[in-house]
């Protein structure tokens, strides 16, 4: 997620790459709406209008914005030290179960105690997750991709189990637990015309506290040696295992809080297979913003888009939602090969530039 | 005479450098020649244009004179030259004969033969008087055994001109004699040898004549039987260079650092057998010995970051043998690793980043205890900045993009103005220009000026003879002995480098000075 | 009895068929220092199309090469972004299986109006092997695509252990730089390898759809493709211990399957969760020492640099 380029190109081709590879996403998805009968244009205006069209879309973009955003910081974080943390989903998951327990069976607590509590839980869960991961790699040297891809396929099965098993809600017809007590619920911001919790306001505190950490304090600058050069920052002293173990719990539980804030949020209860893939999506966006937890938020706020906007592209324009998974794999696809989209466009600009000079 | 290669009007080009400037190179025919720069001069970048790995941006390359245009190594291997790079091209897992084969397979359509290889080699060695085992892993042989597999694989592909780049630096003493002789060898069979050094001795040794570079431009080309060393340096360095430092006359305080009877294994090798020595402040301590003797080992041992085995290490008579890296250096301790790249700097920070790399915690870069006080830190790092010259004189630039020398200032910068007591410097002046070798030495003798103990390790016996006050021998883990830099002679050095005589060294309670 | 276990290696073998092709090819592409997390997109790219070349034709083995050119084509992108384009392996697999799950799902919407395919040709059995006495009745019970496998297990040791590019691919896989300097194309051989490898993983996903079934369901991967690259990570990209892996996860695939049909009471998710737990368990208790680490960062050719 770093450049590694000795030469930053120039401040033109950095922005040139995510239009570049919006265009080109664009340009592909238009030739696919094309291939099936129908307009293009009409169908991006459906989607636009869906996204932020009105006020009530545009809450709804920023509500699924929120829990992609979170994701992102918990990639985010994990990767300033120099680890890849691709089992963000299954972490997702888990605190949202732990939030959810938390939400139901913890009762006599007043909300500004209760909530707290839950959302705790659930980064508790999250992190707790990421645990036994942690330990295996950072002791033993196992492969922690693998384990991620395996512990995220537990984790989705065991929300079936959960839901349908010992959290069944009292509704037999819906896959999903019982409605949380009131004091767990996140509360609203607005309500009209659309709901928003006070979740976009957490993501953005996340942000904040995560920006500041990695840059301004001592421990994050430990944190980034240990991400660019794990050898250099031990024999220097800086305990790069605690580090290693610390970013992937703390990535965890960022996962968690995700989980938690969109099942304490948006849902208000535990759904099976209530997470689209939010936590791969947290991986190209925290590639796409190189880190940076500001750019995450837009990359969230961008792909949330997507989702809402999908929405009311096929219900107006009858173009299958599916549309988004395609959309979302070009624009990844892209983003992973962003290093030729700079090489390229630092050629060309400066070339531009050479020859305005001469 | 027969001109085997003839380069003319060579320029490489890379971001920011020119690293080969109108260079005009020619080599006869069953010569040996050397290649000779101080590092950075563009040697190896000149032989890989040779070797069809980069191409020129101006310039023409004939062989046996014949034009020629490489778009890569497979047209210099066609062409009949072969490379033998510093950095070995070697797979460990793969058996010997796969490594030497590879790219030209003894085959039967689609089947690898690797029966026929292990015959051919056995061929070849037998033709030019090398011993390999084709089945052995590369991984389960020496250093020297390698560079005969490397040689091994350009005299399979029938070359006829070989490039040799800074051969000797990962030999001992024997393997060098052995690989003299088989350069001779080649040589008494029509082979056109190219070594590309920086070692006067190889030159002198070895040559039959040497081109010397400096900054990409060619100096001169002499007959080696005409210059001398001296000559050479010169040639090398285009202005007088004081290495060595100035040393002021001190007398030796008490003891630093005692090493006693420290033994240390690394999985199953046995890297440090009973060492036992003393740093004294105010003097430098050097540690003469051919690479992978242990020295890595001891240094990492000594900074915390290694754990020995039985022993003990006292700093100010305190044991150091189980705190921790941290810990050491809030004593006072000043570690520069042997690599700077991989274990020193954090090369995609800046620069002033990296100048407070482990020493985070001193409050002059903190503001309320758990941020980062950007001011403080802007200010050290300028301070280091000049004072070791570091260029460009940025500290925001990112580390990556200094050169190998400004890197390891940068290094050296760091530890030696935080420590206090001791500084331990693993092969400082490895791969940079004589420009940060001459800095560098100077501010190591600053410390020992100013009452500091210091020690060293190098692989250059002339630098360990100019700078150190006490010169210990190490030789595979042992530490040989101990003899005074004044009076110790070449020849007892380097007999004690390849084993002889032991006498050890003298730990804490031993030593009577 | 007897026929309980007979069964039981039927559906064994059948279940792991999918991840043992899909992880040859996954091999192919790991061995040369290609990370393929998008096995899945390969997957289910080959098993649209295979039920898309069946249902034009009404020949099931054009289908299954259109299977195979399906995932080749995932494969080829993957191939373009990291082995020309020096992309991020793990970014470009995990944007691969997505795209390729929409596309898929998108086609079979547009074209059949529903998440399913309409059933096409597809070849279940093997009715040539019905004559062969004593055991002619098992044989026939297995599709022809499984017994490619099996040969298809055969080439690809003899490829690996005896061939000079397999020589080669290995060698790229732990030191790039090395075989560049001997002289052999390095890119060539990474975009060989990740193309053998989408296309094997595409004949996987043809045999999901029309060697198992006769139709395109959405998500029919069941996330087999991210096995076969846990199958070849733990196996060491050793062809011979993938083998066993895979066939490891067929036995907890069959396994779990006889549990829900003779309803043993445990919730079908958790039984399904078995393999994962053994995998996890396995890899914490190997004692084995960690084998020579594969370069799986991008090589980039000098036109490409800075």
């Amino acid at each position: 997620m770093k450049s590694k380029q000795n030469r930053e190109p120039l401040n033109w081709a950095k922005y040139f790459s995510p239009v570049f590879i919006i265009l080109i996403t664009l340009l592909f998805t238009s030739i696919l709406i094309f291939a099936t009968g129908d307009h293009p244009l009409t169908a991006y205006k459906f989607m636009i209008v869906g996204a932020f069209g009105n006020s009530a879309a545009l809450i709804s973009t920023i509500n699924k914005a929120v829990p992609i955003s979170l994701a992102g910081f918990a990639v985010a974080l994990s990767s300033k030290a120099g680890i890849f943390n691709i089992g963000i989903e299954g972490q997702l998951i888990f605190g949202a179960i732990g939030s959810t327990i938390a939400g139901l069976f913890i009762v006599g607590l007043p909300a500004y105690i209760h909530l707290p509590v839950c959302l705790v839980t659930g980064m508790l869960f999250g992190a707790l997750y990421a645990l036994l991961p942690a330990a295996l790699y950072v002791k033993k040297g196992v492969n922690l991709l693998v384990i991620h891809i395996m512990m995220n396929s537990i984790a989705g099965l065991l929300l079936t189990y959960v839901v349908m098993g010992p959290l069944m809600g009292d509704n037999k017809y819906v896959s999903a637990t019982n409605i949380v007590q009131d004091t767990a619920k996140l509360p609203y911001l607005i309500t009209t015309p659309n709901k928003m919790t006070i979740g976009v306001l957490i993501s953005i505190f996340v942000a904040c506290i995560l920006w500041f950490y990695i840059h301004k304090t001592v421990s994050g600058y430990m944190l980034r040696a240990c991400g660019d050069n794990s050898i250099a920052a031990r024999f220097s002293g800086i305990k790069v295992k605690y580090y290693q173990t610390g970013a992937l719990l703390a990535s965890g539980a960022l996962a968690g809080l995700a989980g938690s804030v969109e099942v304490l949020g948006t849902f208000q209860r535990l759904y099976d297979n209530f997470s689209p893939g939010y936590g791969f999506d947290g991986i190209p966006i925290a590639m796409l913003a190189s880190g940076n937890p500001f750019g995450i938020l837009m990359g969230a706020f961008l792909f949330g888009a997507l989702r809402v906007g999908s929405i009311n592209m096929q219900a107006k324009a009858g173009i299958s939602s599916e549309i988004v998974s395609v959309i979302q794999g070009v624009l990844i696809t892209l983003i992973a090969s962003q290093y030729i989209i700079r090489f390229a466009s630092s050629r060309i600009f400066n070339r531009r530039k050479k020859e305005a000079q001469e | 005479m027969d001109i085997a290669v003839q380069m003319s009007g060579i320029t490489m080009k890379f971001p920011g450098i020119t690293a080969n400037d109108n260079v005009d190179f020619e080599v006869r025919r069953g010569e040996v020649h050397a290649l000779v720069g101080e590092n950075g001069a563009g040697k190896t970048t000149l032989m890989n244009i040779l070797y069809g790995l980069y191409i020129p941006v101006a310039g023409q390359i004939k062989i046996g004179g014949k034009e020629q245009r490489f778009q890569s190594a497979i047209d210099a291997i066609r062409a009949g030259i072969g490379m033998v790079h510093q950095h070995f091209m070697l797979i460990p897992s793969l058996s010997i004969a796969d490594n030497i084969v590879l790219g030209e397979e003894p085959r039967q359509g689609i089947v690898y033969r690797r029966d026929h290889a292990a015959e051919k080699i056995n061929e070849l060695c037998a033709e030019y008087d090398m011993k390999l085992d084709p089945k052995a892993l590369v991984a389960q042989v020496s250093l020297g055994t390698q560079q005969r597999v490397e040689i091994m694989k350009a005299l399979y592909r029938q070359a006829e001109i070989i490039i040799l780049d800074e051969p000797t630096s990962v030999l001992t003493p024997q393997e060098i004699d052995e690989l003299g002789a088989m350069l001779r060898k080649l040589k008494s069979m029509g082979k056109t040898i190219i070594i590309i050094t920086h070692k006067l001795k190889e030159v002198i040794d070895f040559s039959d004549r040497v081109t010397v570079l400096r900054h990409g431009k060619i100096v001169s080309t002499v007959k080696t039987g005409e210059t001398s060393a001296d000559e050479v340096t010169n040639m090398m360095v285009g202005r007088s260079v004081q290495l060595g430092g100035h040393k002021t006359d001190i007398t030796l305080g008490k003891a630093v650092l005692c090493v006693n009877n420290v033994s240390y294994h690394d999985g199953r090798i046995e890297k440090l057998k009973d060492i036992s020595l003393t740093v004294y402040a105010g003097e430098i301590l050097g540690i003469a010995g051919i690479d992978n003797s242990g020295q890595k080992e001891l240094t990492e041992i000594i900074a915390g970051i290694r754990k020995l085995d039985q022993g003990e290490i006292t700093l100010d008579g305190k044991s150091i043998k189980s705190v921790s890296v941290s810990d050491i250096k809030e004593k006072g301790v000043g570690f520069i690793p042997q690599d700077r790249q991989e274990s020193g700097l954090a090369l995609g920070m800046s620069v002033k980043e990296n100048l407070m790399m482990g020493y985070q915690r001193k409050p002059l870069y903190r503001y309320k205890k758990i941020f980062l006080s950007k001011a403080g830190m802007t200010k050290e790092a300028q301070e280091k900045i000049e004072n070791f010259d570091i260029r460009p004189d940025s500290p925001d630039v990112l580390a990556r993009t200094l050169s190998g020398g400004n890197q390891q200032k940068v290094v050296v910068a760091r530890e030696i103005s935080n420590a206090s007591r001791l500084i331990v410097a693993d092969q400082p002046s490895r791969g940079i220009d004589i420009g940060a070798i001459e800095l560098i030495h100077q501010k190591l003798v600053d410390a020992r000026n100013s009452g500091m103990a210091v020690l060293l390790i190098s692989l250059e016996l002339d630098e360990v003879m100019l700078l150190s006050d006490r010169i210990a021998v190490i030789h595979d883990g042992r530490l040989m002995d101990i003899l005074d830099a004044k009076e110790a002679t070449r020849e007892q050095i380097g007999l004690l480098m390849a084993g002889a005589k032991t006498k050890g060294g003298g730990g804490c309670e031993k030593q009577t000075k | 009895m007897n026929n309980t276990i007979i069964t039981m290696i039927i559906s064994i073998l059948r279940l792991a068929v999918p991840v043992i092709i899909t992880s040859m090819g996954t091999m192919f592409s790991v061995r040369a220092g290609v990370m393929n997390l998008g096995a899945d997109g390969m997957m289910i790219s080959g098993a649209f199309c295979a039920v898309l070349g069946s249902y034009i034709t009404g020949n099931p083995w054009i289908g299954i090469l259109f299977g195979i050119l399906g995932g080749m084509a995932i494969g080829a992108i993957h191939s373009l972004v990291c082995v020309e384009f020096g992309g991020v392996q793990n970014i470009s697999g995990l944007g691969l299986n997505m795209l390729a799950t929409g596309l898929t799902c998108f086609f079979c919407r547009s074209l059949y109006s529903s998440s399913i395919s309409p059933a096409v040709a597809a070849i279940q059995y093997s009715r040539f092997l019905e004559r062969i006495p004593g055991i002619g009745y098992i044989l026939v019970q297995f599709s022809p695509i499984f017994y490619i496998t099996i040969l298809l297990f055969l080439i690809c040791c003899f490829f690996v252990d005896k061939t000079v590019t397999g020589l080669r691919m290995n060698a790229v896989g732990f030191n790039p730089q090395m075989v560049e300097t001997a002289g052999v194309n390095v890119w060539k051989l990474k975009h060989i390898s990740v193309l053998i490898c989408g296309s094997l993983a595409g004949l996987s996903g043809a045999y999901l759809s029309i060697g198992q079934l006769n139709t395109f369901m959405e998500g029919m991967t069941m996330g087999r493709g991210m096995l076969a690259v846990i199958a070849v990570q733990m196996g060491n990209q050793q062809p011979r211990r993938i083998l066993l892996i895979a066939l490891i996860f067929g036995f907890f695939d069959a396994l779990q399957l006889q549990l829900q049909i003779n309803n043993v009471g445990i919730a079908p998710e958790l039984i399904q969760t078995i393999p994962y737990i053994a995998g996890i368990a396995a890899l914490a208790l190997s004692t084995t020492k960690a084998a020579a680490a594969r370069k799986m960062q991008p090589y980039l050719k000098n036109k490409y640099k800075f």
